[in-house]
């Protein structure tokens, strides 16, 4: 022990950092699957990625994909709802479903020695849900009951009128569970037709990471997906970005609060872009970590938020920049302004050499906790493969990171950073923020209870 | 202290996959200072936790919330790192760093590269030797705790229920008050509040740092004896003394805001955490709402379709806590209806106990989350404080899967029909108020 600590090691952020090595095979009914062997705890996750997100919910039924792939949990062939809980959790296993615009996942974690099992029980879900009627009801009579409670939380009705306003029309522009009036209308005949037409291997991936080997994922996976006939040979192709909204403020009315929600928003770009690296260093700068500009000018220097972050949103077909805060009611233009500020400063600026490195640093240090545990090797593999990041993604990424120059935090930073005024949502008390909130565009005041 | 396990039940052992995780070192520096170092290898990455035995059940009426503002404070500047350094240095060193306060205790941790462990230890070392507190920065960061308040409890339902709940519940026990504070009392908590909270609670002799990760265990611990050595043994904190009286009946409360729905709070008042009681009402709580298929959420949320959902908190502390359910209804749903359904499940608990399956489902569960938990450095280092802190050794957190595997369905019915007794539960109803009902 004595002597490795002696040995001179290469410095944490620029060290080999890998994958564990992946096995491909594909199934006879045509699913990709990726195989990783990863120890010491005698755990296995699995990942079913299928492209099949909200964005291809059909029009008039925004949330079929979410409430489809929810519902595969409810009964299959074989196997009643109580059946699936019961197999599911007496092992100690978990299963969860994700959704996001581009893709629906499907998340298993078990203990190894139930592997076998637990991707069986998976392969029956994909390959053969039954969708009870009585399942379908309940199901559309929770969503519509929880939407109604979502009403009474500030943040998430500010962050749905947001996306909704933001994006207008596009596949993009709704909420991944969709409205009320939509979920409204679900049938079991919607929730067949979705499954049959959009939910198939041809169209997914699974990757497997744990205690196990590779052999023995593809043996078990042949048996659970071989017979998987539903769903296209190709996924939808979403329309490329749409002209966000700009320029104007949504002003949401919610009388009984004390502090205002805020969130604003303007173009960025797709997954995989080649403006990814310098447009990250530049956030991290910007409003990304604890000591980022948003924080110390809006938090620590002048006490108006909890807290203040700006982010890129990234998917298949396009994306956005967004800053997302909040403040009490009498300070909400003071917030706005001290935010917009911060932000032409970097649009006009960048960010120079040394504020740089310290970004590039953090991100970089920080990065091999992305490869910690099953769940995060997985989710990488998934979209590198997914996203078509390449095979050296991990291996390159801090290389990629720490070589971004400042010039170019000024040429991302002209290009995304709200070059034009950005859109904004304002959720609060309308009688005490509206008149502050003049010269920011024009503002449509709305009710909080028609933002469901 | 109730003794739920047989009398002659072995002395719990530690779980083989567990212990193998767990090649701990130990130390106490002459400061008192505690040190539990467990190196892993697998990613160049370290985390340290450091466990200050401090939180709102140390505080008292006027400085109710000190404990969280503190927890701010010490982002704000020491001796050597000066205000905003610490977060600067740390992230330009490949790393990040928060915090949390609770009832019992207040929590630092830092996730870095494993390269930045000792700049990490001097930045750690720093605020613990030698904090200054400034005037301007406290009444910045005061406003910040009370936008955080604003936040999650004055515009938050779920907030609004808990705050009320403490006091039906708590008496005369510390535990009564929020963590956040009273907003009245954030805004007047003074500076030589907080020195004084130093001075007494952030001594080395009152903390315990855990280390985990990629780094060599004798070298490190020479560092924290470098940095830390020289830090002064603070004055023993006064006890806190459990004043809390017996309850005598039921109590009820009813919350009017503008809301969707009615939703429901509920708590019985349970043990301590050091209890053996603790465990098996682990093994109660998961059998109630874990999982889909669990006997709450399959008769509440599937079956009656009563409620969206239920969740039951039972969360460890150092003198005796609470279990509580909480509730979300449908906007058309009696919250007295869903009380007697649920009192109705709880009472057959008592009656009949678990099925075997049930139990053993329950065992199991617990075991994988166990594990789950353990799957990253900050995993393993915040399970040993969190085991330290409330059981007094990270060991018997090592024995816990034993002592769940050996638990009894006669335990269950015992301990169930122990403490689901409606003169150790308090109710808050949330009633939506006329103007929460909006017109479309």
């Amino acid at each position: 022990m004595a002597s490795r600590a002696t040995r001179k090691k290469p410095p944490a952020t620029t060290g080999v950092l890998s994958l564990p090595p992946v096995t491909e095979s594909t199934t006879s009914s045509g699913l990709k699957v990726l195989a990783a062997e990863r120890g010491p705890l005698p755990l296995v996750t699995m990942r079913l990625v299928v492209r099949a997100g909200s964005a291809s919910d059909p029009s008039g039924k925004h949330g079929l994909a979410d409430f489809t792939a929810r519902l595969l949990r409810r009964g299959t062939e074989r196997m009643s709802a109580d059946e699936l809980d019961e197999a599911i959790e007496f092992v100690g296993a978990s299963f969860s479903v994700g959704i996001n615009e581009d893709l629906v996942s499907f998340f298993v974690t078990t203990p190894a020695e139930h592997f076998p099992a637990m991707i069986g029980v998976l392969g029956q879900m994909l390959r053969e849900p039954s969708f009870p009627e009585r399942e379908v009801v309940q199901a559309r009579e929770r969503v519509l009951a929880q939407f109604a409670n979502d009403l009474d939380d500030p943040s998430t009705v500010a962050d749905r009128t947001f996306t909704r306003a933001l994006w207008g029309n596009h596949p993009y522009g709704h909420d991944v569970g969709g409205t009320a009036a939509h979920v409204g209308s679900f049938t079991r005949e919607d929730v067949v037709r979705f499954h049959s037409e959009r939910i198939g291997p041809k169209v997914s991936l699974l990757v497997v990471v744990g205690a196990v080997s590779p052999r023995l994922v593809a043996e078990e996976a042949e048996k659970a997906f071989g017979g998987w006939t539903s769903g296209p040979e190709a996924p939808l192709v979403v329309p490329p970005m749409p002209k966000l909204a700009s320029g104007r403020v949504l002003l949401v009315d919610k009388p009984d609060q004390t502090q205002s929600q805020v969130r604003m928003g303007g173009p960025g770009f797709f997954i995989g872009h080649v403006d990814y690296f310098p447009s990250t260093a530049t956030n991290i700068a910007l409003g990304g970590g604890f000591t980022s500009r948003l924080m110390n000018e809006v938090r620590v220097e002048r006490g108006l938020t909890y807290g203040i972050h700006s982010y890129f949103d990234t998917m298949s077909a396009g994306g956005m920049f967004g800053i997302t805060t909040f403040t009490q009611t009498e300070r909400t233009r003071e917030i706005i302004d001290v935010t917009l500020g911060e932000v032409a400063k970097v649009r006009e600026g960048g960010i120079p050499a040394a504020e740089l490195k310290k970004s590039q640093r953090y991100l970089a240090g920080l990065y091999p906790l992305r490869t910690e545990t099953n769940e995060s090797v997985a989710a990488v593999i998934s979209d590198i493969r997914v996203h078509g990041l390449g095979d050296d993604w991990v291996e390159k990424f801090r290389e990629r990171l720490l070589a971004v120059k400042p010039k170019q935090t000024v040429e991302v930073a002209g290009r995304y950073l709200f070059p034009k005024s950005p859109f904004l949502v304002v959720l609060g008390k309308a009688s005490a923020v509206k008149k502050q909130l003049k010269g920011l565009g024009p503002v449509t005041v709305v009710p909080a209870s028609e933002c469901e | 202290m109730p003794k739920a396990l047989p009398k002659k039940a072995a002395v719990p052992k530690a779980d083989p996959v567990l212990q193998s995780l767990f090649d701990v070192q130990e130390a106490t520096l002459s400061n008192g200072l505690k040190v539990r170092l467990l190196p892993n290898h697998q990613t160049p990455v370290v985390s340290l936790y450091t466990f200050f035995q401090v939180g709102s059940r140390n505080e008292r009426p006027g400085i109710t919330g000190i404990s969280h503002l503190f927890e701010h404070m010490m982002f704000n500047g020491a001796k050597k790192y000066g205000p905003k350094m610490f977060d600067r240095v740390l992230e330009s060193n490949g790393g990040r760093s928060n915090a949390y306060t609770c009832t019992d205790q207040t929590v630092y941790y830092e996730d870095f590269a494993s390269d930045a462990l000792e700049k990490v230890l001097d930045l750690e070392s720093d605020r613990m030797r030698s904090l200054r507190i400034n005037d301007a920065a406290l009444s910045a960061e005061r406003q910040v705790v009370m936008e955080e308040r604003r936040v999650r409890v004055d515009n938050d339902i779920g907030g609004m229920m808990d705050e009320e709940l403490g006091t039906l519940v708590w008496k005369a026990h510390s535990y009564r008050w929020p963590v956040i504070g009273w907003m009245k009392d954030i805004e007047n908590i003074s500076r030589q509040d907080c020195e004084q909270y130093f001075r007494t609670y952030y001594a080395p002799s009152n903390a315990v740092l855990y280390i985990a990760g990629d780094f060599e265990p004798k070298q490190t611990l020479a560092l924290v004896r470098r940095y830390y050595g020289d830090i002064p043994k603070g004055p023993r904190p006064e006890p806190v003394l459990d004043a809390e009286p017996e309850q005598k009946g039921e109590r009820r409360a009813e919350l009017r805001h503008p809301a969707q729905s009615p939703s429901l709070m509920i708590a019985w008042r349970g043990p301590a955490a050091r209890s053996p009681d603790t465990f098996v009402l682990d093994l109660i709580q998961y059998a109630l709402i874990k999982g889909e298929g669990s006997r709450l959420v399959k008769k509440l949320v599937y079956e009656t379709q009563l409620a969206i959902s239920v969740m039951i908190d039972w969360s460890w502390r150092v003198d005796p806590g609470a279990i509580i359910a909480y509730l979300e209804l449908k906007p058309d749903s009696d919250p007295r209806k869903v009380e007697e359904a649920l009192y109705a499940e709880l009472e057959r608990v008592a009656r009949e106990g678990l099925t075997e399956r049930e139990l053993q489902k329950a065992k199991n569960n617990l075991r994988a989350d166990h594990l789950r938990e353990l799957a990253t450095n900050s995993g393993r280092a915040h399970a040993l404080g969190h085991y330290e802190s409330l059981l007094g050794s990270w060991r018997d957190g090592l024995a816990l899967p034993s002592v769940y595997a050996a638990t009894t369905n006669e335990q269950v019915k015992q301990v169930a029909a122990k403490y689901f007794l409606p003169e150790r539960r308090s109710v808050v109803t949330l009633i939506p108020s006329a103007e929460g009902k909006e017109m479309h």
